[in-house]
């Protein structure tokens, strides 16, 4: 495999490399490289979480007690910020770098928010739980899912009156795709969900009550389905693999589908609909490497913090700064902008998070804005504090990690540096503009490549 | 229109093809557009309680649904017979009295949602389905914008309602600092070295170059046009206060601009509701009065229309801790010159139908406002833009 190559596995089904793990990759085959990829993510770590501030807070202890009410309310919302933290923090530092895409993908897919944070931890556990696994099991758990059931109010679906708005979303958004279900379909979905509702802890627990239990026709089959049954049909319509097969290919290889490629895509999914059997298929294929395919896609902001972070690290000293700049380059995690999800794609960009995209690595890294001295109680030496004072700059306090990025980039010359940062073709101009850089990878070149719109791509 | 078609069409439009630099045209386009009609949007962040903002002082159902946060009749600007407004609006009730404000009640939606983030996105993309991803002001720049300026959000990042298919608007709080951040960071060195067309085309990474020229265009000519004149002193400090000052500089330094966007946050008043609101109402009176005394005094007021609206009003009843909880449909402020119709739209619901949360109920669909402002004061075709032929209303 050529570096580009490389790169390119390593991105889509990552959050790309550090320039020196990818001159140790070189001599393995493509077969290697994948497994490698799969066998990491065999385990299952889900984010670290403490929630022992929440232990007072028991169905009891907030009974009828507006004042606690309201303080667990409060608990919450600062608890969604610390997870929102965690959990790219997890992102960063985890080994299953797969399992964590694909949890962000699905995140994507199964769209879902929640102030309760013990319900969104938990069904985050679910996406990563299932997120190379069977997909017909991971949908089942999705329907039964707290944080799902309050979204979509099927606690608010009972047989006497349905509220559709979870039907719809799961044959138009998770499953199938519009104009393929009838408006009779929909409602007769509703009705086999009726009754799912949660506890307090968040666990499932159907209302026997609320259920309707009667014959439904749904996809012209008849009979007393449940929810479960109805996973089965849908999933029984080859539409529902192809449905998925599009998006993760308009997600992992190219915003513009390729239908033949889709195809066989979906034959392989159907079988069984085994997640990790469809991904491996899609990394092996042949297709998948076309130049075409290379650099082409618009780093989601996700992407991109994670991808800077993995060439230096670098550290927020206060995390709302971090989730300042989730914001201003419009990707919060854990708050998606609704039931579709982010768009991605060009989508990503606007005049504003552009600006601020092309500027960050200097906001981050800038060489005239460092002081050396170290501050507080740091026990890791290396941690310098970087505070960007230019007048014009907007100001983030952040720790640089440079000797973790010496260490990557030791005996590198800055053409390696450029392959391993760059995917994409770059263009007339700015190839003229990284002439002007010289040939060492210093910190002051880095922070301008890094820069580039062609960094923005992978 | 495909993309493809979409950027000739525009580039045509804009005599691009006849400049050799495409690069420093975009920066001399528009000039001449001196006078032209502008709105001005301020969003009431929170969903204000319309019903402690103008006081239906006579209706026994609103004194028995808020004993304790009910403004009493003396306290109030009497509006006319049935209405007026809170005391903290002494400076809306002369643009009242001048003939400047037109105040539409019972203004909503059908099946009004009561979480903020939902009600904003219906409010800002102008369409109920919760999937619609473009703003209804974005879709009008991307029918009738030429640059990123065409609508300019005094804030840090972009409103969905600025957000189009193929074009944005821009933020910024202000244009010395959008500038001179650019020439700092590397985006104008990386720029100066792109002469040809190549990046005209549609590939994600034309796309970055073409945004990032379009947004250096965009700050340059927002620096450039607005050099001379600085931020007027005489308004009061407060967010909206800052942000209006910086649109009449943006106005009165005949920016070609034609939607400004600004906020002010804070109106989600579920507790103590009264000393908040007064404090809003204040900050909110007093920045909107010096705006138009501003502009008024460049001449520029009368091409000027300022809408005001909140993404929800607030439950009729308080609630147990002298707050209120989120509604439904709420007033909506039309400011500005020569109003067709002045004052009081129509009535404010008597409060004794409502729905079943005890909400106020639309009577007017806020998409007949968009749809209106869209007509006949920025004279393009509102069904395009709001997907949907909605009736006019006749305050322009």
């Amino acid at each position: 495999m050529t570096t580009k190559e490389i790169q390119h596995l390593h991105w889509r089904a990552g959050f790309g490399l550090a320039p020196k793990q990818l001159l140790t990759m070189v001599d393995k085959s493509k077969q290697q490289m994948v497994n490698d990829l799969f066998l990491k993510s065999k385990p299952i770590t889900n984010v670290s979480f403490d929630f022992y501030e929440f232990n007072i807070y028991t169905q009891n202890y907030i009974k009828q007690n507006k004042e606690r009410q309201s303080a667990l309310s409060k608990l919450n919302e600062v608890h969604t910020k610390k997870l929102n933290a965690s959990w790219i923090k997890n992102i960063i530092n985890t080994n299953e770098v797969l399992r964590e895409k694909m949890t962000l993908f699905w995140a994507n897919h199964f769209v879902c928010r929640d102030r309760n944070t013990k319900f969104i931890y938990k069904y985050n556990n679910t996406l990563r739980q299932h997120a190379l696994g069977d997909f017909k099991v991971f949908v089942r758990a999705i329907t039964k899912e707290a944080s799902m059931i309050k979204y979509l109010n099927l606690n608010q679906n009972n047989k006497q009156s349905p509220n559709e708005n979870f039907a719809r979303e799961l044959l138009e958004l998770f499953t199938l795709g519009e104009g393929n279900y009838t408006e009779k379909d929909i409602k007769e979905c509703a009705r086999a969900f009726t009754g799912y509702s949660h506890d307090f802890d968040g666990k499932f627990r159907l209302r026997k009550n609320k259920h309707d239990t009667n014959q439904k026709v749904f996809f012209n089959k008849k009979g007393n389905f449940d929810g479960d049954d109805i996973v089965d049909i849908i999933l029984s319509n080859k539409q529902c693999a192809r449905y998925i097969c599009e998006k993760i290919y308009i997600h992992f290889v190219n915003d513009t589908p390729n239908q033949n490629h889709v195809e066989d895509m979906t034959t392989v999914f159907f079988e069984n609909y085994n997640i990790e059997q469809l991904m491996r298929y899609v990394f092996m294929a042949d297709w998948f490497y076309d130049k075409k395919n290379i650099g082409n896609k618009i780093k989601s902001p996700i992407d991109l913090l994670v991808g800077i972070h993995k060439i230096i690290p670098f550290y927020f000293r206060q995390e709302k700064e971090f989730y300042r700049v989730q914001k201003l380059l419009n990707q919060v995690l854990l708050d998606p902008p609704n039931v579709a999800g982010w768009k991605g794609g060009k989508n990503w960009i606007t005049t504003n998070s552009l600006m601020l995209r092309i500027k960050l690595p200097s906001m981050l890294f800038e060489k005239e804005s460092y002081t050396y001295t170290t501050k507080g109680n740091i026990n890791n030496k290396n941690l310098r504090i970087v505070s960007v004072k230019n007048k014009y700059q907007e100001k983030l306090d952040v720790y640089a990690d440079w000797k973790s990025y010496k260490k990557s980039v030791k005996k590198l010359k800055l053409n390696n540096l450029l392959d391993s940062l760059i995917l994409c073709e770059i263009n007339s101009g700015t190839s003229r503009y990284i002439s002007t850089f010289g040939r060492k990878p210093k910190k002051k070149n880095l922070v301008k490549v890094m820069s580039l719109p062609e960094y923005q791509m992978c | 229109m495909e993309r493809r078609k979409f950027i000739k069409n525009s580039v045509l439009a804009s005599g691009l093809t006849l400049v050799p630099s495409f690069l420093k045209a975009f920066e001399t386009l528009d000039v001449k557009n001196i006078g032209y009609k502008r709105i001005v949007i301020i969003q009431l962040t929170g969903g204000n309680d319309g019903l402690n903002t103008i006081i239906p002082y006579r209706n026994d159902i609103y004194y028995k649904s808020r004993p304790k946060i009910a403004i009493k009749k003396n306290d109030t600007l009497k509006l006319n017979d049935d209405l007026g407004f809170n005391k903290n609006l002494r400076p809306l009730k002369q643009l009242y009295d001048s003939g400047d404000l037109c105040i539409i009640n019972n203004v909503g939606y059908p099946n009004p949602k009561r979480s903020h983030f939902k009600s904003s996105d219906i409010w800002h993309t102008g369409s109920t389905n919760p999937k619609k991803q473009t703003g209804w002001l974005g879709r009008y720049i991307d029918n009738h914008g030429k640059n990123a300026h065409t609508a300019i959000q005094i804030d840090e990042s972009l409103s969905l309602a600025l957000k189009g298919k193929f074009k944005n608007g821009i933020a910024t709080k202000n244009a010395t600092e959008l500038y001179k951040s650019l020439q700092e960071s590397d985006f104008n060195t990386i720029l100066a070295y792109q002469n040809s067309q190549q990046h005209l085309n549609e590939h994600n990474l034309g796309y970055l170059y073409r945004t990032m020229i379009d947004a250096k265009s965009s700050a340059k000519y927002l620096y450039d046009t607005t050099k001379g004149n600085t931020l007027s002193k005489n308004y009061p400090k407060n967010t909206l206060g800052n942000q209006l000052s910086t649109v009449a500089q943006f106005i009165n330094s005949r920016v070609a601009a034609k939607v400004f966007y600004t906020s002010l946050p804070g109106f989600d008043t579920h507790s103590n509701q009264n000393n908040k609101q007064d404090r809003l109402l204040t900050d909110y009176a007093d920045s909107v009065s010096a705006f138009v005394k501003d502009l008024k005094k460049q001449n520029n007021f009368k091409n000027t229309l300022i809408l005001t609206f909140s993404e929800f009003g607030r439950r009729v009843s308080q609630n147990y801790s002298a707050g209120t909880d989120h509604g439904a449909a709420n007033n909506v402020f039309i400011i500005g010159d020569q109003l067709k119709k002045q004052g009081l739209y129509n009535n404010l619901t008597t409060l004794e139908d409502l729905d079943d949360n005890g909400d106020i109920k639309y009577e007017i669909d806020f998409r007949s406002i968009y749809a209106t402002i869209l007509d006949k004061w920025l004279n393009v075709n509102d069904t395009s833009i709001l997907d949907k032929s909605y009736s006019k209303l006749n305050f322009i």
